[in-house]
């Protein structure tokens, strides 16, 4: 659109990247690779805060009588603690789990990927981004004007997050169905553009209905319709412990989303983290065809179990077991997923770079965070034995840390084709054991609390409990700062590496296969300049015995193998 | 404006769809070469423009069902559901409507044998049609608004401003992307003329067979 009208004008005269200002460049491109990166910054941005948010939560529930100039006026009055939790979650969530590895790395590298030149809809793309970002200030700027116009920022934010993740869904789908070059067939995609199309397929169904869910919600905030009786315990409550007063619809329609949505910012990391060992271990992806169809069960399975949220408020006795089925079902492709891991890994050259670092604990934590899945699975035993800190951990673990590990990873691995330049080494195993020291510390006490609270201590002797309730959570508080305080390891080295790193023009650093490295780094605006890249073989080609190198990339014709006797 | 985002949404997905995407020149990037280079691979298949249709298509039904679904829960458990009584006026509305779609196929007939000044008259019918219907759900809202009935009245009105809004503000989008297939000139675009008009009658139709979903829900809503 008008946008898009401008530089296009300007760029009919002259060489667009002469005629046009930094701004015109960073915020007006319909470059893909532009698109991405912003979307990263967006990411980095909201993570930040969103520690921030879980920082000081974790202060006030460790040290509740603690006055923090500035920031405890925002979070010791009860509304405010309750959309502290929400504002923490909706900017983790929508921000950085879905916008980061899907519209992030997928607008970057989905095209490289598939050697297309640029994505199916590039003006629609930029509208998308524009849209996250002004729902991301939304968000944000929901918090202060709590509660009634607060709720309404926040609800009309999500509905415009919504619509533009749609927008981005559907052209991330069109480009992976359409724009593929020659050569590129279904089977010789990587994992990774795999993931992305089939997130992009799942996100287009899923957030129309919370485009739906919100359309209704923001009816009643407005035009004072009772479709949904009271919209304010909405806001105020933590997601997964829905409290007795939240209308039922909402309910459904909510969950209807928000379940699928665990799988939609997992799967690009599920994606991300085979690609990852694969390349690291210098060994083809064990069970390839078995590893897309597990993502593509993901996908389905996790659009499926929506209803196993609905236990708690009554559904017909028999539809409980149907769902409980279907979500121990998710354990099929997950365990699918991680014997193909751990067979990659076997035996294989492993490269401990700090992304095959993040790889690696990203497996670790979806072992951890999948075994506690497995109880609350378990409808029983979900609502005998767990509490509320118990899913808090469980959530966290498996969603919000395995998640960042697996964005992590991918960071260090594309950033020389991003930037010319290589993030410290150093630094980043430093802060990666850092952080895979602190996750655990923080979440996995989590569980205990969670236990406690429904154990027959706490019912013989609630004052040994709360005592011992409080020492774990005051370690929880302890961690999280520890952790937090790492992170600033991390923002150093990356904006440090941004503009100070060590260059590295090297258009393969890490001797990888898929197309992306066959640009130079970084990338140029026309991706792969004059030549369309044709494709000739399946994106894991390492380990080969009979040639010279121990890959081969895909874009290598048969007859351009170096041979060993060479 | 509950269908503001989505408004957005269809107005954009359809103008894409009408300009073809690609709209900028392939970019010469490669320090001072100029433009266009020849045996530079051209802009990508128009399927893409089918392929969107079909997704976007996919998604916004997927909206309709999640308010379909509520509609049809809300009705069954709510104790004090009252139905609206449709305004007559509506059934000329879906007239309307129906005569548009077969309008748009004329159209259509005529472009494919490559008479241009037929088609261009007949897809400013289907656009005035397209208008017509809106300014008749616009009436019918008027008539309900005389006889007291509000989008706050009862949650049986409420889904009816709400389903008739949507809808409209869908169609909207749809009415753009017909004004933009008129306005454009094809000489320059690199989706051709009989193209975008083939993706705009999937949507146009589609919009059409949707409000005829929602019109039986809400009749059969009584």
């Amino acid at each position: 659109m008008t946008p898009s009208m401008v530089t296009h004008d300007s760029g009919e005269t002259a060489p667009e990247e002469r005629a046009s200002s930094f701004l015109a460049l960073t915020f007006w491109n319909t470059d893909h690779k532009v698109i991405g990166l912003n979307y990263l910054w967006l990411g980095l941005i909201s993570v930040f805060l969103g520690m921030a948010l879980s920082l000081l939560m974790r202060i006030h529930v460790a040290w509740p009588g603690v006055h923090l100039p500035f920031v405890s006026r925002l979070a010791n009055t009860p509304e405010h603690y309750g959309a502290l939790a929400m504002l923490h979650g909706s900017l983790m969530i929508f921000m950085v789990l879905t916008a980061a590895p899907q519209a992030g790395f997928g607008n970057y590298f989905l095209p490289l990927q598939i050697g297309a030149r640029e994505m199916a809809f590039p003006t629609l793309n930029l509208m998308s981004f524009w849209a996250t970002a002004a729902s991301l200030l939304g968000i944000t700027a929901s918090f202060f004007l709590l509660p009634d116009r607060g709720l309404t920022l926040w609800v009309a934010s999500v509905a415009l997050f919504c619509a533009a993740s749609l927008w981005s869904a559907l052209n991330i789908s069109v480009t992976a169905i359409d724009l593929r070059t020659r050569g590129m067939t279904l089977p010789r995609m990587p994992l990774t553009a795999w993931a992305w199309f089939l997130t992009a397929i799942l996100g287009s169904l899923i957030f129309s209905i919370l485009l739906a869910a919100c359309a209704l919600l923001l009816s009643d905030q407005v035009v004072g319709t009772h479709f949904f009786t009271a919209p304010q315990a909405i806001m105020g409550s933590m997601p997964y412990s829905m409290p007795q007063g939240i209308p039922l619809l909402w309910q459904r329609l909510f969950w209807f989303f928000a379940q699928a949505e665990v799988y939609v910012a997992m799967l690009p990391c599920l994606g991300i983290t085979s690609h990852l060992l694969s390349t690291f271990t210098r060994k083809p992806v064990w069970a390839l065809r078995a590893v897309v169809l597990a993502l593509g069960g993901v996908g389905l399975f996790g659009f499926c179990i929506w209803g196993y949220h609905m236990f708690e408020s009554g559904l017909n006795p028999h539809v409980p077991l149907v769902f409980a089925s279907l979500a121990e079902s998710l354990g099929l492709p997950a365990v699918i997923l991680l014997a193909s891991w751990l067979a990659t890994l076997w035996k294989g050259k492993i490269q401990l770079t700090t992304a095959m670092l993040f790889a690696i604990g990203f497996v670790s934590l979806f072992i951890s965070g999948g075994l506690s899945g497995l109880f609350l699975a378990r409808h029983d035993l979900a609502v005998v034995a767990v509490s509320d800190e118990f899913i808090t951990g469980h959530f966290h673990l498996v969603m919000g840390v395995a998640a960042t590990f697996a964005i992590l990873g991918a960071l260090f691995f594309w950033f020389p084709k991003m930037f010319g330049r290589r993030l410290n080494e150093t630094l980043g195993k430093l802060h990666f054991w850092l952080t895979f020291a602190g996750v655990y510390c923080v979440f996995m006490p989590m569980h205990w609390l969670g236990l406690i609270a429904h154990s027959r201590t706490a019912g013989a002797n609630p004052v040994a409990a709360a005592v011992a309730g409080a020492t774990v959570r005051n370690f929880i508080t302890g961690a999280t700062i520890l952790t937090i305080a790492a992170q600033g390891i991390f923002l150093f080295n990356f904006l440090w590496s941004v503009w100070r790193g060590a260059k590295d023009n090297e258009k393969n650093p890490w001797r990888a296969t898929t197309l992306e490295w066959s640009t130079p780094s970084p990338t140029p605006l026309d991706n792969f300049g004059a030549a369309e890249p044709v494709v000739y073989r399946g994106a894991y080609e390492y380990g080969a015995s009979d040639s010279a190198e121990d890959f081969v990339p895909q874009h290598r014709a048969p007859g351009q193998v170096a041979r060993k006797d060479h | 404006m509950p269908g503001a985002p989505v408004l957005d949404e269809i107005k954009i997905i359809i103008e894409d769809i009408g300009k073809g995407g690609g709209k900028e020149p392939p970019s010469g990037g490669d320090g001072g070469g100029d433009g266009e280079k020849h045996g530079r691979p051209g802009p990508p298949s128009p399927r893409r423009y089918y392929t969107g249709i079909a997704l976007g298509i996919v998604s916004i039904l997927m909206f309709f069902m999640a308010l379909a679904s509520a509609y049809l829960v809300q009705r069954a458990t709510s104790n004090r559901w009252v139905p609206v009584h449709l305004p007559a006026i509506l059934w000329a509305n879906t007239m309307v409507l129906l005569a548009s779609s077969a309008t748009m196929e004329q159209a259509r007939k005529r472009l494919s044998r490559a008479d241009l000044s037929g088609f261009r008259t007949l897809w400013l019918v289907t656009t005035m049609l397209g208008l017509a219907f809106l300014a008749g759900q616009l009436v019918a809202w008027r008539l309900l608004v005389a006889q007291g009935i509000y989008v706050s009245t009862n949650q049986g009105s409420s889904f009816f401003y709400i389903f008739t809004a949507v809808h409209a503000a869908h169609l909207l989008g749809g009415i753009s992307a017909l004004i933009y297939v008129y306005r454009r000139n094809f000489e320059t675009a690199k989706v051709s003329l009989s193209i975008a008009a083939e993706v705009t009658s999937y949507y146009w139709h589609f919009m059409d067979g949707l409000w005829l979903f929602l019109l039986a829900l809400l009749y059969l809503g009584k």
